[in-house]
Formats: structure tokens, C-alpha cells, sequence
């Protein structure tokens, strides 16, 4: 067992040193964020002394190493356009972000279990299809669109809920429906097809031919069976909720990780992009491994194959 | 907003042992909708701005001002500058009550106003105008130290700037066009240094810090003791907002009370929308078109007659209708906005598709020619594209090549466009500086010259006389008309919206100043 979480633990830092390798080296493909913080027609001095006060001025791969260093000590850098450490801007919204994701998480299972079920017990039949068409939609629609017609209705003709912010648990409600909207709808569809592979199985068959109630079947021995893959992709649907709500959370001027990622890319500043991609990253590599490590001890095929 | 639970009767005496569980729930619910509403609801001495863009921490710091005038939209509230542009005067002493230059122009007197004082209530001094002078590093701070020898404390009250050589352009760099005229205390920036200044920033303006969330809101109080008025309004909250529809729900909706940045159809319904008011702010940035080949003699764009086609051929109030409903100004003058000193007012740009063909077929393109690359920020695609039909119409033929704005700014410095550029000048300066970046050789912009605007460029610049440069500036634009070196299209208008609430807004009374300056004179109805 030991072994096995070194290896996995040892795949994951490889998976981190190669995302910060990528985001690093991409997000200066974006330009030169000195062109942003100066007025049309600066000269090239100003330019250079803002390189030299950022440290663009240097080779690539000793601002990579700076920034592995700097990493490596726990500091992930100040931003450019903040001027403040990206760790304190990303930890500043890290509970607005939280709390969306959760929110907007219960909607989708709430949303996307039942109707899962429903669809697989029904199969081929009405509430099947009404489910396939509620996740061609929620798939298919942008979340920005969906964002912008909750206003209109919610706020603009109903006055029901505020436009956009933060600060009241009124402001949660039309952000957590528009993030969750698509996740609820790959919710269901997993739910589905996780569905239909239990139904299918004999341990189902041998529960049915002895007699056990249809409800009893669903409810007992199938949901749970079924729930295990879901509940493995809502671990990470969860990290990309609270990291990449990009677009929603700029929409509702929620003030997010997501909208601080879209103001990083927006202004260049690197260090805000990095560490928000890498933090994320980071997140989504531990919940995958401690789910890894859960598989291995539920399951020892898994900790004893080569 | 009704809470629900009025109408109802009054709880029975015995109060919580006689509420079921239901009751609870519901009764918790909507208090905590009773208690959103509640802070969603206007506070009756608070005004809310709805802001486009992400505020940061550098636009508590005159020091960095880096040129865009973004960051004056927090100064005019936080700081005070010894000049700078207010209404009625691109010029108003502000903490200096009087300016004086010397007779052969080496040296402007400043005297300080009798009762500035910052914020913690220290008063404003000449050695914070001289610590505020050196330690600027923004965008000009260059030109700045090259041009003015040393500054000197007179006495108390009297400040002096010593240039090395006339520079009849002074008080324009040092009060409108960077922040080294804004003044910070000395003391307190000492005591806490640059970053603790930005955590915690003290001005001399009409409102002091409170709160600042990077990127999401900033909250600002009126200071009672500023020297011009005591500012109307209590308490002014910056809140971010970046999608446009967003701004404006909130604004219909009275969560904000002025809303930046309402554009094209959204600002139609703004304007459609009872209880709110469209506010437009013409800024400093004309369009317009350059021809950037035109001193390549083998280039279509060589001849004048081509250029001039391409300019009748612009619907400038056509497009200025569609896309600003009217408000940008359409003023002829290709780079130097109206309101700059040393102004000159062209003609009124004409429109004329007819003759726009009949010059090119003059000039040997009977059936039009292919124009290659239309260049814009792709920010303004939208004046390209109708740009862009305006010119197919009388048979320039273009495609338009968006690009993003920095890389624009970039290439288009760097001179790497050909064919046709968008411009949109939008530095502060006056004339002489729009003509130094735009017009004459080597100027950051100009991908070529004439000899005699070179010359008369020279001259103006060693001018002191202001009714000699003045003329000279004059004939100069005057030249870039009848070269058609530029086609007009217009000066860009700015569109807001304020809500119901606001008495004064003040957008608009500070000339080309697109955001609601000065602060202190803004008001909500009923105050």
C-alpha cells in the first residue's frame, strides 16, 4: 500500500511541475503585459523599467526558476496590475468561491440524481427522453446566456433577487442556478448510464427473481452502486466550480476565484494566472489522489496490479 | 420591499413555545430575504457606482499614474492636485490658490492655499510638493527630470520649479497630463512606505479611504474638512461590475446609481428606461483613419485625391447615430480632440459618396481599387465594420483586421501596419503634444512627415509667445486637413446612466473627462 501512494503521490508531482511548466511558459505567449499597464506611446525606457521592475527582463528559464524558487518557499508571487500577493488575493476569495460551488453543487446533484434515476428506470420511455433533452440544454447552453436571461427575469422583471454582488444568501441563488445548471445536466447523464449498468447486472436480476419491491431494488441496491462514479466526478466537478466559474462569476460580478482568473488574463498578469491555475490544479491532483488512494483501499486489485 | 408578513396578525402571547417548526423556517427565510433587501436598498447619504473595469490599488498612488485616465477617476475623489482641470478651467489652482511663470519662462511660483490639509490632518506644504514631484515615476516622470532643474521650498506657504530651459508646455505635463501635480503627504508615506500607502492611502481630496476589496469594491467617506466644500454625499461606494448588462440590470434595479460604460443597444434602453438618465461624456479621443502608405509613391493612398475619397466617403453621423446615438462629436479634427489648447476647428467633414468616386476615378481607379488591411483595436470593431461598408461603397475595397488592443498599440507604434489604420488617440497633452505623436518625424505614431509641418513643429516649440504658437499650431492642423493626412470619423462620447437618486451627477463638467468629477459637487435629490 505504501508503495502504491508513493507512486501515485510521485505522478502527481510530475503532473504539477508539468502544469506549471505550461501554464508558465503559455501564459507569455499572451503578450507583453508592460503594453497594459502603460498609456499608447510610452517609451521604450518606461517599458524596460517596468520588465525590470517585474522581472521580465530576464531569460525564461530564470524567471521560471525564480518562480519554481519562490514557489517552492510557499509565495506565489505579487500581481502586477493588484500589486498585492497572489496568495492573499486568491485566499480574499477563496470563501465567495466556496460557498458558490457548494451551493451550486447540491443544485446539480439535487437536480441531476433524481432525474438520473428516473431516466434509467424509464428507459426509452417519456421521462427518458425528457431527461436526455434537459441535458442536451444544460450542456448546450452557454452559462453566460443562462446568467443573463435569470437577470432579466429574476431581477430586472420580477424583482426578486439582486442583479449581481455579493454579501446576502439572495445573491447566491441566480449564480449557484447558472453554474449548476451544467453540471446538473452531466450529473444526470452519468447517473443514467451509471443507472443502466447496475440494472443491467446480475445481482439486480437475482434481487428481482426473489421477489424484492421495484423501489426497494432502485433504492438499495442500485442507487448506491451507481452513485460511486458520480460522486467521484462531483469531487472534481466541485474543484473546477470553485476555480474556473469564470464566466458565471463575472456575469453576477460575483467576487470569485473564477472572475479573478478572467481579471489575470484580462490584464496579463502572470502571476495571478499561474497561481490561480496552479492552486486549482493542485486541487484537483490531491482529491484525484485521495480518491485513488480510497479505490485502493476499498478494492486491493487496484493496490496490487502492475 | 414587503417582507411578507405584513397583514398578518401579530404573534399570540407565549411568543416562540407557540411557533412550529414550519413557522420557524418560513419566518427565518424570509428574514433573511427581508435582511437582503435591506442591503440591497439605497442608503439614503451613499451613492454606488457601477465601475467597467477591475480597480486596483495603483490608482491610490499619483506616483504611478501611468498616463490612461482611468486612475483620475479614484484621484479626483481620494487627492487633491496643486492644478488641475476642473470646470470651467483646464487649469484651476486646486491646493496651489495662485501659479505664476516667470517672464522668460524658466520658473512657475506655486503659493499653497491656506487651509489644505490631508486627510489625518496634517496640512499640505511645500516639502509634500516637492516630495510628490520627485518621487512620481509614472509614465512622464522622464521628461519631467530632464526638463525641471530643481524644485524649491520658498517658504511656508510658496513652492518653485526651476526649469532648465523654457518650456512652454509645463503646467500642461505637470497639472493635467500625470500625476506629479497630485500631492501625497510626506510624513505619513515615510512613516508607512509605499505598500502600507496603497493599504491605507491619505489624500488631500474631498473623500477618505475606508475599505478596499482588489478588483471588487472600494468604499470612500467625505472629508469634512476639504478646503473647497464639504462634500454633499456621505458616503461613495465603487462597486465592480464587469459585464455590461449586468451594470446596467443593476442600475434599473437601484442596487447602483450610476452605471460607467452603457454602450450601443443597451444604452438605447437606458435611455428608453423612466427614472434613468443617460449621461454621455465626449473624451479625449478622436477617430479616425490612417494612411499609412501615403509617402510610398507607388501606394494608391500617395495621391491626395484618394484619401480625400476615402474621408467623403465616411458617414460620420451616420455611424456616429447608430453606435453612440448621437453624442459622439463629430469635429473634423483627426487627432487633436475639441477642448485641447491650441485647438483649431476644421470644417465639418463632409459626406459624399458620389464625389468620393468621382475623385478616385480622377486619380485613375475608376472602379474602385482593393485597399488591402483595415487595422483596428478590436475593442472599436464595431467603428470599423461600418467604416469598412462606408469605404466598399465607393469602392474601396478592405477587410477589416481587428486586434487586441495592447498588440495594437504595440504594432501600430512599431510601425508594422500598412494600408489602412483606425487611430484613437487618447493621451492627455494639448495640441503640440497630440502633433509630437502623430504628425511630425519621428513622432510615436507617424510612419512619415513633411518637411514644412517638421519645420513649423520646430518652431512652435521654441515659441513662448502664446498667440505666435498658437497660430502656428493652427496652420499646422490646418495642413493635415487640406492633406487629408488623416479622415476624420469622430470624437468618441463616452456613455453612463445614472439612476434616480443622483441630483448632481457631475459627468460632464470637467471638459473630456469621462467619469463623475469633482466628487464633492455631486449630489442626491432631495440634498
Amino acid at each position: 500500500m505504501t508503495r502504491y501512494i508513493t507512486r501515485r503521490a510521485a505522478y502527481c508531482a510530475l503532473s504539477l511541475l508539468l502544469l506549471s511548466l505550461t501554464i508558465f511558459f503559455f501564459v507569455r505567449v499572451t503578450g507583453d503585459p508592460a503594453a497594459l499597464l502603460v498609456e499608447p506611446g510610452a517609451s521604450a525606457a518606461d517599458i524596460a523599467a517596468i520588465h525590470h521592475r517585474f522581472g521580465l527582463d530576464q531569460p525564461l528559464w530564470v524567471q521560471y526558476g525564480l518562480f519554481m524558487w519562490s514557489l517552492a518557499h510557499g509565495d506565489l508571487g505579487q500581481s502586477f496590475y493588484y500589486q498585492t500577493p497572489v496568495i492573499d488575493l486568491y485566499l480574499s476569495r477563496l470563501p465567495n468561491s466556496l460557498m458558490l460551488a457548494g451551493v451550486a453543487m447540491v443544485f446539480s446533484l439535487l437536480i441531476g440524481i433524481p432525474s438520473g434515476i428516473l431516466a434509467a428506470v424509464r428507459v426509452g420511455r417519456f421521462w427518458d427522453s425528457a431527461g436526455k433533452v434537459f441535458a442536451l440544454l444544460g450542456l448546450s447552453l452557454p452559462s453566460f446566456w443562462v446568467g443573463l436571461v435569470l437577470i432579466l427575469l429574476f431581477s430586472v422583471y420580477l424583482h426578486w433577487l439582486p442583479s449581481s454582488g455579493a454579501g446576502t444568501p439572495l445573491h447566491l441563488i441566480m449564480p449557484a442556478f447558472a453554474l449548476g445548471w451544467y453540471f446538473a445536466a452531466a450529473h444526470m447523464r452519468l447517473t443514467r448510464s451509471s443507472m443502466l449498468d447496475v440494472l443491467g447486472s446480475e445481482y439486480i436480476k437475482l434481487a428481482r427473481l426473489k421477489g424484492l419491491p421495484e423501489a426497494l431494488v432502485i433504492a438499495k441496491h442500485a442507487f448506491k452502486n451507481a452513485l460511486i462514479p458520480v460522486l467521484t466526478l462531483a469531487g472534481i466537478n466541485l474543484v473546477i466550480m470553485v476555480n474556473v466559474a469564470v464566466v458565471v462569476e463575472t456575469v453576477f460580478a460575483w467576487p470569485g476565484i473564477g472572475r479573478l482568473l478572467y481579471e489575470g488574463i484580462t490584464f496579463r498578469d502572470f502571476p495571478v494566472v499561474q497561481g490561480v491555475v496552479l492552486l486549482g490544479g493542485a486541487m484537483i491532483v490531491v482529491v484525484n489522489l485521495a480518491i485513488d488512494i480510497l479505490y485502493a483501499v476499498i478494492d486491493p486489485r487496484i493496490r496490487l496490479e502492475r | 420591499m414587503s417582507s411578507g408578513l405584513v397583514g398578518r396578525e401579530p404573534y399570540p402571547a407565549g411568543g416562540i413555545s407557540m411557533i412550529g417548526r414550519r413557522d420557524f423556517l418560513v419566518a427565518t427565510g424570509l428574514g433573511l430575504m427581508t435582511g437582503a433587501h435591506a442591503a440591497v436598498a439605497a442608503s439614503p447619504d451613499q451613492l454606488t457606482w457601477g465601475v467597467h473595469v477591475s480597480l486596483a490599488p495603483t490608482w491610490f498612488e499619483p506616483a504611478e499614474a501611468s498616463g490612461i485616465i482611468t486612475p483620475f477617476m479614484v484621484f479626483y475623489a481620494l487627492h487633491d492636485a496643486m492644478v488641475k482641470p476642473m470646470p470651467g478651467s483646464a487649469l484651476a489652482p486646486c491646493l496651489a490658490e495662485s501659479v505664476k511663470a516667470s517672464e522668460d519662462g524658466r520658473s512657475y511660483e506655486f503659493v499653497i492655499r491656506e487651509g489644505a490639509k490631508f486627510h489625518n490632518g496634517d496640512p499640505v506644504t511645500p516639502t509634500d510638493v516637492k516630495f510628490s514631484f520627485e518621487r512620481y515615476r509614472g509614465i512622464a516622470h522622464g521628461l519631467l527630470q530632464e526638463r525641471v532643474a530643481a524644485v524649491e521650498a520658498l517658504d511656508a506657504h510658496r513652492v518653485r520649479f526651476q526649469l532648465k530651459e523654457p518650456w512652454p508646455d509645463f503646467l500642461t505635463f505637470y497639472a493635467t497630463a500625470t500625476g506629479s501635480g497630485w500631492i501625497v503627504p510626506k510624513a505619513y508615506l515615510e512613516k508607512v512606505g509605499d505598500d502600507g500607502f496603497k493599504k491605507a492611502p491619505i489624500g488631500a481630496g474631498p473623500y477618505k479611504f475606508v475599505s478596499f476589496t482588489p478588483g471588487v469594491e472600494l468604499i470612500l467617506e467625505a472629508f469634512d474638512g476639504y478646503w473647497r466644500k464639504k462634500p454633499a454625499v456621505k458616503r461613495l461606494v465603487f462597486k465592480v461590475i464587469p459585464d455590461e448588462s449586468t451594470r446596467l440590470a443593476a442600475l434599473k434595479l437601484g442596487e447602483i446609481d450610476v452605471a460607467y460604460s452603457v454602450r450601443g443597444e443597451l444604452a438605447e434602453q437606458l435611455r428608453k428606461t423612466p427614472g434613468l438618465a443617460l449621461k454621455p461624456a465626449v473624451v479625449q479621443a478622436p477617430f479616425c483613419l490612417y494612411f499609412p502608405d501615403q509617402w510610398d509613391e507607388k501606394s494608391p493612398w500617395h495621391d491626395v485625391r484618394v484619401r480625400k475619397a476615402a474621408s467623403l466617403a465616411i458617414d460620420c453621423n451616420g455611424i456616429n447615430e447608430a453606435l453612440t446615438l448621437g453624442y459622439s462629436e463629430v469635429t473634423g479634427n483627426s487627432i487633436v480632440p475639441k477642448g485641447y489648447d491650441f485647438y483649431w476647428q476644421p470644417p465639418a467633414p463632409e459626406y459624399d459618396p458620389k464625389k468620393a468616386k468621382q475623385l478616385l476615378a480622377e486619380a485613375g481607379f475608376p472602379r474602385g481599387f482593393d485597399a488591402g488591411t483595415y487595422f483596428c483595436d478590436a475593442s472599436y470593431a464595431n467603428i470599423g465594420e461600418s467604416v469598412v461598408d462606408n469605404l466598399l461603397a465607393a469602392g474601396i475595397r478592405c477587410k477589416l483586421r481587428p486586434v487586441e488592443r495592447a498588440a495594437f498599440i504595440k504594432e501600430f507604434g512599431e510601425k508594422k501596419y500598412k494600408n489602412i489604420i483606425q487611430a484613437g488617440p487618447g493621451a492627455f497633452g494639448n495640441a503640440a503634444t497630440r502633433i509630437e505623436a502623430h504628425l511630425v518625424k519621428g513622432g510615436v505614431f507617424s510612419y512619415g512627415s513633411y518637411p514644412d509641418i517638421d519645420a513649423l513643429y520646430q518652431q512652435q516649440a521654441a515659441e513662448l509667445d502664446r498667440a505666435r504658437r498658437e497660430a502656428i499650431l493652427f496652420k499646422i492642423q490646418q495642413l493635415m486637413v487640406e492633406r487629408t493626412i488623416y479622415a476624420p470619423i469622430w470624437q468618441l462620447a463616452f456613455i453612463n446612466g445614472i439612476g434616480s437618486r443622483v441630483g448632481e451627477s457631475s459627468f460632464g463638467r470637467i471638459p473630456l473627462f469621462p467619469y463623475t468629477s469633482p466628487y464633492e459637487d455631486i449630489t442626491l435629490k432631495g440634498t
